[in-house]
């Protein structure tokens, strides 16, 4: 039976958290404008700074290898940003690296990254970060009292995989960026998307709360492929979204480095370009989008097996190529491709990146087109 | 990460730190070093000598092809081709899922829809292009981990390369002087915390001190091995199904009875090792079969189905007879087959007396569900005994009928008011032509119209229990509902042996990117009247704890070693060096 209280109260829970997401947006938004001003204070203050270094004395560094170089500096800007109220302070974190070297150990640098959010109260990206956050719970609770109101598992059809995967991402996002704050940066392009997703469920993929159709009851496996499913789809649209700024900010350091030859203080993409300074470096962005989309492959792969054996119970054949198969080996497929890529010389880095966002372009075209154009034994997307 | 530990395509991977001369840094000229490179024997090297030849000959242009074929870039383009032959495969009806849709296609499409089905687009799972493309890259594959297979099995029972003479270039780089320190004790903590920390390691006598190389994660490349042999695993158990499996369709009427063999299916495949005396003896009959849809009111869309139950008393050989429900995800599994509940109808129970009062059709009548929701379906009654003219009854049967402009339709799925809505046809019905004739269709144009007893064309509306007689005698009644449930019984012998493949797979996936691989090298070294110690690690996969799981062992043997405090304490051991001392295990968190 459908519990019809219940299903208003997820509903209306739903459109509450689409109203904090937007604010959190805005919020985010706010932060990554407001960034454009304090980065240039910051650069210029770096850059006066490691002048005065250089006059001084040539860079001391314990370690010879590349790598340690670059650890510090990753290690430095978590910390500077890892200070409460100091999130907001992430673009002196990049400019912290040069100074780090001219007095280490001191504590000095951090103070002064911290000083601008301070003063300012609670900052534009902590006040998006905590409005997200609620927003996320209240997802959650209307995610949950769905289930309740349906007495089954919340992902049954199009507009319920939509929301639960959705919250899903956030909680996936929350968990990340709450240790490592310099990727709260990344706020506006999870949140942009996971808003996205909600509106076209509640505008075009919403269904009334009901019970299962014959092929998807009795069956334990739909706790289990469905589940999977929905954990590999969040992880995929985190993965893109890790993949694509990897790949602005590739294009972004390459600009910037070719101008740095020329020019003091070299821009490049106004505004976006703040943004991207803020941001961890891509070799970093790209170590990130391995570890998730190598969680997201093993997770489409259980999918597909999950998927087959569930396919014999309820069809009486584990492989058929339905469209939804079909476009379910071809995302894996491609993210083989992508860590194969990973692997091969020519191909690393921005190329593979892209692998992965080709791997993104089918996991969405298997959610929408596939369960709303194409016909097949999987149309259980509720719509009529 | 992948920048600082460029990995070369494996159809030349070089193993850098283990190789003499070809490592970041060129190891100390002594030890066994020709005899290592010799037994990596891979065959890039090889290959590759010969391939340098400047003309290559047959036997150079093969090999040649076959390096190519093997490549990681092959691999990678042949994936992708493969993942965009496969979108057809989405896109257009196939042959293999869904045949009427194609034929509809081909109808809708004319020339268009010929030159795609001569190219394959129909059947793109078998068509030869795709077929070509995962067969190349299952060579590719095979060519791939076959000599890989050999270098690993030789690499597990190897000894932990040499540590390389400059440590300075390698990861977490760490240089202390520890002057009151011993060398040997130090080295022997080293050994032992990295052993414990599950390292291979092994102590090595150099020219000026002692080093410890130690490595782990040689599962990261099992793992990687077993994925992809268990992959070919996965194709020739697939191959393997497709010889020896069937399957077939039953439909069987509430009251009917089934008997496995050949000729009671209404369509049976098979693969062409399969063998007709191993399907297995069983019966059943389907005693009932319970539908319920969404009604007015309740939540969900109306008429939509909620539940499909039959129940079947199931008699296999040796064993008694037993009462089963099968519904949509539970079906029955007896040994050698498994039978799947996958359709259902209505069966109309019509008697049709020909003018000269013989009984020429009678019973329950199975009609074709034209696939609206509410289960309007197709009649289709064949009468050839009927005299003096074979006589074919067609229309529609309605679960809950009405008849307006658009026709005779159903408005609920559920037998409300169910009635039939029909026209009979005399004339030559075609049987005996040879021709083979589907049940449930027949060819009216041959036909005329038999009309009612005012002379005019009629539309018979029947409801349970009655009768109609037309102009010429004929009569049609309608005597009473049964349903239909339909069944598929398939077998295929190598599921099992797909499924552990598959799941040996990702087992193997699993090990493969998520056990880091690594090497860590601790000197030590006599110099100028103090103790050296130098730590490093190389990562060979991505391993972002590498730097700091170095530094903290280099920290762990100096507090332990500090010539100041503890001497000589270190044979006697440290546990709580060990405990927190030893590289962590350094997973990629
Ligand atoms: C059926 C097609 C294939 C699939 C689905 C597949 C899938 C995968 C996956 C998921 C990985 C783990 C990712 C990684 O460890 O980097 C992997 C690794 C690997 N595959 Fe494949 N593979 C296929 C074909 C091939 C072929 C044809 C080759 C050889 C030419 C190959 C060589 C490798 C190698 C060397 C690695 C390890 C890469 C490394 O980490 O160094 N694979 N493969």
């Amino acid at each position: 039976m459908i519990n019809q209280q219940l299903a208003e109260l997820s509903n209306l829970a739903i459109v509450v958290t689409i109203v904090l997401y937007v604010l959190a947006l805005i919020g985010f938004g706010a932060d990554l404008s407001s960034s454009s001003q304090r980065r240039s204070d910051a650069r210029l203050a770096a850059q006066e700074r490691k002048e005065a270094q250089e006059r001084e004395m040539s860079p001391a560094s314990v370690g010879a290898s590349g790598a340690e170089a670059e650890g510090a500096t990753a290690v430095g800007g978590t910390a500077v940003a890892a200070r409460p109220g100091a999130a907001s302070a992430g673009s002196a974190g990049s400019g912290a690296g040069g100074s780090d070297s001219l007095a280490p150990g001191t504590a000095g640098t951090r103070t002064a990254g911290e000083a601008p959010a301070a003063s300012g109260g609670m900052s534009a990206q902590r006040f998006a970060f905590l409005l997200a956050s609620a927003a996320t719970v209240l997802h959650l609770i209307g995610v949950i009292t769905r289930a309740l109101a349906t007495q089954r598992v919340p992902w049954a059809n199009m507009y319920e995989f939509a929301t639960t995967s959705t919250a899903i991402v956030m909680v996936a996002f929350l968990a990340f960026s709450v240790r490592r704050t310099e990727l709260r940066a990344l706020g506006t392009f999870v949140v942009g998307p996971v808003l996205l997703v909600l509106l076209l469920a509640q505008t075009f993929w919403i269904v009334p709360a009901a019970e299962l159709t014959p092929s998807l009851q009795n069956s334990h496996w739909i706790y289990i492929h469905i589940g999977v499913a929905v954990v590999a789809t969040a992880l995929s649209i985190l993965g893109a979204v890790v993949a694509s700024m990897q790949l602005f900010q590739a294009k972004h350091e390459r600009v910037l480095a070719e101008r740095a030859a020329t020019e003091d203080f070299p821009e490049h993409w106004g505004r976006f370009g703040h943004v991207l300074d803020r941001l961890p470096s891509s070799s970093s962005l790209e170590a990130l989008s391995f570890r998730i989309h190598s969680v997201a492959f093993v997770c489409w792969t259980f999918t597909l097996i999950f998927g087959a054996i569930w396919a014999r119970e309820a069809w009486g054949r584990f492989w058929g190529w339905d469209p939804k198969e079909v476009w379910t080996f071809i995302i894996w497929v491609i993210y083989a491709a992508y860590l194969h890529a990973r692997a091969t010389g020519g191909f690393r880095g921005s190329r593979a990146a892209g692998l992965a966002l080709a791997g993104f372009v089918a996991v969405v075209f298997n959610y929408t087109i596939v369960n709303t154009v194409i016909n097949g034994l999987h149309s259980y997307s509720g719509l009529g | 990460m992948s920048e600082k530990n460029p990995r070369p395509d494996h159809g030349v991977r070089t193993d850098d730190a283990e190789r003499p001369g070809t490592g970041p840094d060129e190891a100390s000229g002594s030890g066994t070093g020709p005899s290592e490179s010799g037994s990596w024997s891979s065959k890039p090297e090889v290959d590759g000598k010969r391939a340098a030849v400047p003309s290559l000959g047959l036997r150079g242009t093969l090999l040649f092809l076959w390096r190519q074929l093997t490549s990681m870039q092959t691999a990678l383009v042949l994936l992708m081709l493969l993942a965009v032959a496969a979108i057809p495969g989405s896109l257009y009806p196939q042959r293999s899922v869904n045949p009427a849709l194609t034929e509809q296609f081909l109808e809708e499409n004319g020339r268009w829809g010929e030159v795609l089905d001569a190219l394959g687009f129909f059947e793109v799972f078998s068509s030869p292009w795709f077929s070509a493309i995962y067969l190349l890259l299952f060579i590719s594959l095979i060519g791939c981990i076959v000599p890989r297979v050999g270098v690993h099995l030789r690499q597990l029972r190897a000894k932990p390369p040499r540590t390389p003479s400059r440590l300075t270039r390698f990861t977490g780089y760490t240089r202390l002087e520890l002057p009151g320190a011993q060398a040997d004790s130090l080295i022997e903590t080293a050994h032992r915390s990295l052993r414990r920390s599950r390292y291979r390691a092994e102590v090595r006598e150099e020219k000026a001190g002692r080093s410890v190389s130690a490595e782990r994660g040689l599962l990261r490349e099992t793992g990687n091995l077993l994925f992809h042999i268990a992959l070919v695993g996965v194709l020739v158990c697939n191959a393997g199904g497709t010889l020896t499996s069937y399957r077939g369709q039953v439909t069987v009427v509430e009251g009917g009875g089934f008997a496995n063999s050949l000729t009671q299916y209404d369509s049976f495949e098979s693969g062409a090792w399969f063998d007709e005396n191993d399907m297995p003896d069983f019966r059943f009959t389907l005693e009932d079969f319970r539908a319920t849809y969404v009604q007015p009111g309740e939540a969900g869309r109306v008429g939509e189905p909620r539940s499909f139950e039959a129940d079947v008393q199931v008699t296999t050989p040796g064993q008694e007879q037993e009462s089963r429900t099968l519904q949509v995800n539970k079906p029955l599994h007896v040994p050698g087959a498994s039978m799947y509940l996958l359709g259902n109808g209505y069966a109309p129970e019509i008697t049709v007396t020909d003018p000269e009062g013989t009984v020429v059709a009678e019973g329950p009548l199975i009609t074709v569900p034209m696939g609206d929701i509410n289960y309007t379906s197709q009649v289709v009654l064949k009468a050839p005994d009927a005299q003096p003219e074979q006589t074919a009854v067609v229309g529609f049967f309605l679960p809950t009928g009405t008849i307006d402009e658009q026709g005779p339709r159903s408005l609920y799925p559920d037998a409300l008011d169910p009635q039939l809505a029909l026209t009979v046809y005399q004339g030559d019905l075609g049987l005996d032509s040879g021709v083979p004739q589907n049940a449930y269709e027949v060819d009216l144009t041959t036909l005329t119209q038999v009309p009612g007893e005012d002379g005019d064309p009629v539309l018979i509306r029947l409801y349970p229990g009655q009768e109609y007689s037309l102009a010429d005698g004929t009569t049609v009644s309608f005597d009473g509902l049964k349903r239909f449930a339909a069944f598929d019984i398939v077998h295929n012998p190598f599921e099992r042996w797909i499924l552990i493949s598959a799941l040996v797979a990702v087992g193997g996936l699993i090990l493969s990117l998520f056990v880091p691989r690594r090497r860590l090298w601790v000197r030590v070294r006599e110099q100028g009247g103090t103790t050296v110690l130098e730590v490093a690690g190389l990562a060979r996969s991505d391993d972002p704890a590498l730097a700091d799981d170095v530094k903290a062992l280099a920290s762990r043997l100096s507090e332990v070693h500090d010539g100041q405090r503890l001497p000589d304490a270190a044979p006697s051991g440290h546990p709580e060096a060990d405990a927190s001392g030893g590289p962590r295990e350094g997973s990629a968190q």
